[in-house]
């Protein structure tokens, strides 16, 4: 099999929601020797993009992105400990998270796949985790983007207080910090002290890389 | 065409908006729902009023008195009916109730969903309260219970993720727990009938663009269990409201088709697509029921009573406009789309100042 059939086979297991393709193409493309980073880019993320394109376009709904995006995981889950350490060195940290006093994560785990369908290597850091604890994951791991999420209003001050810590540390001068969820707003965002504040993880992911 | 008419009471007020009859103010009623605690004379936590019905029902009482609230929509938080099938809850001092341990870990853990008893737990924390409540804002306010629809009783109770994604790949499982928690809703739907409640609003959320396509929506809660709720609030004689503060609400099939008498829902300024209250009423919903939106609950938080204010005038004579355009009376209701923020900083004069500027900007 070509290496470009292999390649469309991967975004077709993504964009088809077929997990079990998504590992068995995945495990094709190592067998016959394909760079897994290429294969990661120009099949599963592929992939992932044309899911991301049709939910922007309402064509496809979030059962079908959330199917997607565990096709996706399937096959990066075979190809990223294939890939050299030396050849993520360039590659961006982020790091996605809900906060204290909330666990509401469904859209935090979609900017979480949005993220690695863009290339960055995303450290999860889960739900209603502290300030304290955020900071500490920011600064130990060198997060160069920090993506904050709550859905409920009397926790969305615990982003203000991640930020503050960040700022007693040092770190932060030296990370990118995004927030999301309802009850958010670019206001809040400035108000707080993050970089900034979007509707869905697509467009998120396009500040970053803008 | 608007008539002039004398001053109503609320009450009569909240009436004629749902039936469209002639008004002489516009309603205003922010879902102040927690926040009414903050009312009491004794200190009562976030946990002590989602857990004590006399003292909830008492917090509620307040609020229609201190506000003068047409509305009252007995709202306590979305983890109720999860709780009823074993959703772990957690409960802090002072934040909103939320299950934090969810019951579907496999596909047969759908089976296992079975219609709990709703006149103990929760459930019954909720019937109780409404039958305490309902005999004291009786011809004050009009009285509007509140639940969680099937759909998010099941996402709320089995983690939305985990269900949405089965929904795709596995969907008769899923169907059958949607029968018992759509059972679970009609039957307290039932208990709280009796308590004099005067409508029953559904929160039906997933019902929104963001979330759902319409296929979708109308096979997991439009077309059978939404239906069957629907009908039995109607059955029970109550009048059929239906929550949803999600972006994108699929207004056709919850306005329109459902058949409502009272819709309340948010407006996203940043999402492209979201429907202003203009847009609402000149779309013909307003045409079929009473509208409630759409001021940003952040600003009862961040705003001072000046910039509320504000935006409160600017509603009312766009609300104003739109309806006299429409030939409609006082078919929309200022209101917050969603929950008032229930937190301590929460500036009570905000809400004040709602009602305040509704009263002066908003009579016809």
């Amino acid at each position: 099999m070509s290496k470009e059939a292999i390649l469309e086979e991967l975004a077709q297991a993504v964009v088809n929601c077929k997990a079990d393709l998504s590992k068995a193409a995945a495990e094709k493309a190592l067998a016959e020797g394909i760079n897994p980073v290429e294969a990661i880019n120009e099949g599963l993320v592929k992939g992932m993009s044309v899911i991301g394109d049709k939910y922007a376009a309402h064509q496809v709904y979030l059962p079908q992105v959330l199917v997607a995006a565990h096709s996706m995981y399937a096959g990066l889950d075979i190809l990223l400990p294939a890939i050299p350490k030396e050849a993520l060195a360039d590659a961006k940290k982020a790091a996605t998270v809900v906060v204290e006093g909330d666990v509401h994560d469904i859209g935090k785990n979609i900017v979480k796949t949005m993220l690695t369908a863009g290339g960055y290597i995303v450290n999860d850091l889960g739900k209603d985790v502290a300030p304290s604890a955020i900071a500490s994951t920011v600064k130990d791991e060198g997060i160069d983007i920090l993506c904050m999420s709550t859905l409920m209003t009397p926790t969305m001050d615990n982003m203000k207080a991640t930020i503050e810590c960040l700022k007693e540390d040092g770190t932060r001068p030296s990370v990118t910090i995004t927030i999301g969820g309802p009850p958010t707003s670019p206001s809040f965002a400035e108000e707080i002290g993050a970089d900034h504040r979007d509707n869905n993880a697509q467009d998120c992911v396009n500040w970053l890389k803008g | 065409m608007i008539e002039m008419v004398a001053p109503m009471t609320p009450y009569e007020r909240a009436i004629a908006a749902i039936q469209n009859e002639p008004i002489d103010e516009l309603t205003a009623s922010p879902l102040a729902l927690a926040l009414c605690r903050r009312l009491m004379p004794e200190k009562v936590t976030y946990r002590e009023w989602a857990t004590n019905p006399t003292l909830c029902a008492e917090s509620f009482v307040k609020g229609v008195e201190h506000w003068k609230l047409p509305y009252t929509v007995t709202l306590i938080d979305l983890s109720i009916t999860a709780s009823m099938l074993g959703a772990h809850v957690r409960m802090d001092t002072e934040n909103t109730p939320f299950v934090d341990d969810h019951i579907i870990h496999s596909m047969e853990d759908y089976e296992k969903i079975r219609c709990p008893d709703i006149t103990k737990g929760r459930t019954g924390n909720l019937i109780e309260m409404n039958r305490e409540l309902a005999p004291k804002i009786k011809g004050k306010s009009f009285n509007i219970a509140f639940l969680e629809g099937p759909l998010l009783t099941l996402t709320q109770a089995g983690g939305a993720e985990r269900v949405f994604m089965d929904m795709f790949t596995d969907p008769a499982p899923v169907h059958k727990a949607l029968e018992q928690t759509t059972q679970l809703c009609l039957n307290t739907c039932e208990k709280i009938a009796e308590t004099g409640a005067e409508g029953f609003c559904w929160d039906y959320l997933w019902g929104n663009y963001s979330c759902l396509g319409d296929p979708e929506y109308a096979e997991f809660e439009g077309d059978k269990y939404a239906k069957k709720c629907n009908e039995k609030t109607r059955e029970l004689g109550m009048g059929l409201g239906i929550h949803n503060c999600a972006d994108l609400p699929h207004l056709d099939t919850q306005v329109k088709k459902f058949g409502v008498d009272m819709y309340s829902m948010a407006y996203y300024p940043l999402i492209p697509g979201s429907p202003t209250a203009t847009e609402v009423i000149e779309g013909g919903y307003a045409d079929k029921c009473l509208m409630m939106g759409n001021i940003d609950p952040q600003m009862f938080v961040r705003s001072s009573v000046e910039q509320i204010t504000e935006t409160t005038k600017n509603l009312c004579q766009e609300v104003k406009t739109a309806l006299c355009k429409r030939g409609l009376n006082g078919r929309y209701c200022i209101s917050s789309g969603c929950e008032v923020p229930p937190d301590l900083e929460t500036k009570l004069e905000n809400v004040t100042a709602v009602m305040d500027a509704t009263h002066k900007y908003g009579a016809f």
